[in-house]
């Protein structure tokens, strides 16, 4: 009885191929990307967050806390993107590339807009509790920042955008964005969350947008010669990145009823797993396979890390642990 | 604990695992298997036990092994078995 994801949401690479380019498996371009964006427009009033008020009110508090603890990070997450990305922007590869960036940043304000207003309008929340203690904003929002400083500072500096492109794109947004939505749409759909269930489903189209422009450029930045710099961000921004999901400072509580430690444990792992499998499949996308095993060793060395660091902080298991004792 | 006391309890049990049912409040019978029965998925097994902690004072069962639970009896006697003991600890 686990609670998997698989085959249940669109992830954002599993969309169909829309060009020829794209069938025969090059990932899609900067101009094909803009296209798409044209098409996939939505609004944040249309979705109407206000309607889940009712349900949302219903929930349980362990429902409850584990859906505002996703939505504060998805929230904080895409407050710190918009502040960042106006320096890749700024020095891109191509003309196209700009152009997709600049539709990147409007997605990314309408994210922010629609995770604020379900939190205000569906969650009765105030964005000041979920946003506190976040661990986004804790630990990867400083290197995050960081990286694109550093393409601010000198816009001819090709290595400092890759490296901020991996940080933003490739770890930020496919990795963790990535492995949020997806469970946390799951969790929507469980809880029968309509507007938040159909939000996370404009957002996450956006998102497969990003990400795909972050495999591209990456893939041609190793191809026209920085590889090592794409590797080596990789494996400078996972281990933050495996704090961020495992999330020391949230207390997670062990069930005591065994089938519901198991199921619990089982759910959280399967978000490691989801991470670990996009960050391989990524590294193979972009023309590094042959660091996908060391970046797997790594990230799980990471996780147990963030493990340890929850056990110190809580003076008790985190649920993955306690359920394999 | 005497028999009132147990029964008392399993009761008490049954009533929470019917109230929280994912197919809808009802009446659950020992008998009842959770998953097959009562509809209970993973999400719903969780919050079931949280609620039945917050319900019950349990001990902490550490590395322990203990019985799968399947049936609404299997949650009555971990509940039972559980709570005595936590009474002896405290005796």
């Amino acid at each position: 009885m686990t609670m998997t994801t698989s085959g249940l949401v669109l992830d954002v690479t599993e969309t169909a191929p829309e060009t020829n380019a794209e069938q025969r498996g090059r990932l899609a371009n900067s101009a094909d990307l803009y296209r798409r964006w044209e098409r996939q427009q939505w609004a944040v009033a249309q979705v109407d967050p206000a309607r889940d008020a009712p349900t949302w009110s219903a929930l349980s508090p362990f429902s409850r806390d584990q859906m505002l603890g996703s939505l504060g990070e998805l929230e904080v997450g895409e407050v710190t993107v918009t502040h960042t990305l106006g320096s890749l922007i700024d020095a891109p590869p191509t003309e196209d590339d700009r152009i997709f960036l600049c539709t990147q940043l409007a997605d990314e304000a309408r994210h922010v807009r629609f995770f604020q207003t379900y939190l205000e309008d569906g969650c009765r929340t105030s964005l000041d509790s979920v946003e506190e203690g976040a661990d986004y904003a804790e630990v990867f929002t400083p290197e995050l920042t960081r990286a694109t400083d550093a393409v601010r500072a000198d816009q001819q500096d090709r290595e400092a955008w890759y490296r901020a492109l991996v940080y933003y794109h490739l770890i930020t947004e496919g990795v963790l964005a990535a492995t949020a939505l997806r469970t946390t749409r799951f969790l929507a759909r469980r809880l029968k969350l309509v507007a938040l269930e159909e939000g996370l489903t404009n957002v996450t189209r956006d998102e497969s947008r990003h990400v795909s422009f972050g495999l591209r450029a990456a893939q041609d930045g190793v191809a026209d010669g920085f590889g090592q710099v794409v590797g080596d961000a990789h494996f400078e921004s996972l281990g933050v990145a495996a704090w961020v999901l495992i999330g020391p400072s949230r207390h997670n509580p062990v069930p005591a009823l065994p089938m519901a430690l198991r199921s619990r444990a089982a759910q959280l792992h399967g978000s490691v797993e989801i991470a670990r499998e996009r960050l391989v499949k990524q590294l193979r996308l972009v023309g590094l396979p042959e660091l996908s095993e060391k970046a797997g060793a790594a990230w799980d060395l990471a996780v147990e890390t963030a493990l340890d660091a929850y056990a110190e902080r809580w003076n008790a298991p985190h649920p993955i642990r306690a359920a394999a004792a | 604990m005497n028999t009132s006391d147990n029964s008392t309890l399993r009761a008490q049990v049954r009533r929470i695992v019917g109230e929280m049912s994912p197919l809808g409040a009802r009446e659950a019978r020992s008998e009842d298997r959770l998953v097959e029965e009562l509809g209970y998925d993973s999400l719903a097994v969780i919050e079931l036990s949280l609620r039945i902690e917050g319900e019950f004072p349990l001990a902490d069962l550490g590395s322990k092994a203990t019985p799968d639970i399947t049936t609404v009896k299997d949650i009555e006697d971990f509940v039972d078995q559980e709570q005595v003991t936590a009474t002896s600890d405290a005796a």
